[in-house]
């Protein structure tokens, strides 16, 4: 019997969240596709790894020279 | 009919209606969506910091919010904090478990967390008054291993366990202020959205689930890999995130769409994805791999842009600075490596 019960339970769980999840308003691809471009072309140029360093002098990670100019 | 016919009928009637409905939204692919944007071209970057001081697999590593700090968790049964610019270790702090599988940087960059077989979340202060390391918290109440932890803020943390549950926890009380149910399989990783009203997860139940964190309810729930999902990151804009899969492919799903908007694998790749970053501009999604190589995929474009190659084991875990300056990657060969 509470095998029973607790499969119930259970399928009314499965189900309630199914019915949330149906119930939400999708946005068409194009647009989602056309935002993600748009964010991308927004911060590319503060994106080091996709454009580099205009100069070595600014990445923190470069080789490190024995000598520091005062 | 009873009760329970009934809500089964229902609830495939139900995945029917979302399955028409993700499809009505497909107006377009990703790849033809992109396919007048300018190409980037190979990406090369080059170790410029290898991280020794491991005895044994690296399992998990996390980047502080100063972009120069990480954390990375070995099952030599050491949390070591390593000042990447120096290669110096700032905390080697001694686990009282060594089967440890994830860690994570507070954004304060006053506490770390780690956890794994031994079920347990535990947090350590790195800012005590005597000038030590000690454990400050521990959470327990998973009743399977911890596969990760995101901080909120310095008292509140997500974890994902394979007891098929996520947390929220409130870490001065030690108690879970909210369980996140749904998944079907152990929940492999968590990424926080950059509001941090949300977050993703992946499971080896093959799905990704989005999660409301206040409600404690899962918002969406994303099929499509055929495998484990080993790992999850959100995209930049926090309206999208990439995920990275025993099944060999990493996928970029979007929120606002419900679905899957592109697929990153290749014929020649047959192994699992065990991390996955986006680049600052997200262009970039940097994928950890069990054949010790790192891919560099064009997001857009869904090509491969470069490899990052020199581990000698798995890559187990990566990830990108909040600067973007950097990616950090680590291995089952001991050692971290730093790139750009």
């Amino acid at each position: 019997m509470d095998m029973v019960i607790s499969n119930l339970q259970q399928q009314r769980a499965v189900t309630e969240q199914l019915r949330r999840e149906a119930a939400i308003r999708r946005m068409p691809v194009s647009q989602a596709v056309s935002d993600i471009v748009k964010y991308i072309s927004d911060h590319m140029q503060d994106d080091c790894l996709l454009v580099g360093f205009s100069s070595q002098r600014i990445n923190p990670f470069r080789e490190k020279s024995p000598c520091t100019v005062l | 009919m009873n009760e329970l016919d009934s809500l089964r009928q229902e609830a495939e009637t139900l995945k029917n209606a979302i399955r028409d409905a993700r499809k009505a939204a497909c107006d377009t692919s990703l790849v033809q969506a992109t396919a007048s944007l300018e190409p980037i071209g190979r990406v090369q970057m080059r170790t410029r910091r290898t991280l020794r001081g491991h005895l044994a697999k690296i399992y998990a590593m996390h980047w502080g919010s100063d972009s120069r700090n990480l954390v990375s968790a070995s099952q030599d049964g050491k949390l070591i904090v390593w000042d990447s610019h120096t290669t110096n270790k700032v905390h080697a702090i001694p686990l009282r478990s060594s089967w440890v599988m994830t860690c994570a940087y507070a954004p304060s960059g006053s506490y770390v967390a780690c956890g794994g077989l031994d079920n347990i979340c535990s947090i350590y202060s790195l800012k005590t008054r005597e000038g030590n390391v000690r454990v400050s918290r521990e959470l327990p109440g998973h009743t399977g291993y911890l596969s990760c932890c995101r901080f909120l803020d310095d008292n509140q943390i997500v974890t994902s366990s394979g007891d098929m549950s996520c947390a929220l926890w409130d870490i001065e009380t030690g108690q879970q202020t909210t369980s996140f149910l749904g998944h079907t399989g152990d929940v492999m990783s968590l990424s926080l959205s950059p509001d941090m009203r949300t977050f993703v997860s992946g499971a080896c139940d093959a799905s990704a689930k989005l999660w409301d964190i206040r409600e404690g309810l899962c918002k969406q729930t994303f099929p499509g890999h055929e495998s484990d999902i080993n790992a999850v990151t959100f995209f930049p804009n926090g309206y999208a995130f990439a995920t990275g899969s025993d099944d060999a492919t990493c996928r970029l799903f979007d929120v606002r769409a419900d679905q899957e908007l592109a697929m990153y694998s290749h014929d020649n790749i047959i192994c699992g994805i065990t991390s996955v970053a986006f680049s600052k501009s997200g262009r970039l999604l940097l994928a950890g791999y069990d054949d010790f190589n790192c891919n560099v995929w064009d997001s857009m474009k869904t090509e491969r842009a470069g490899i990052l190659a020199g581990h000698d084991n798995r890559v187990s875990c990566l990830g990108v600075t909040e600067n973007g300056m950097a990616v950090g990657t680590g291995s089952w060969d001991s050692f971290l490596r730093i790139w750009n």
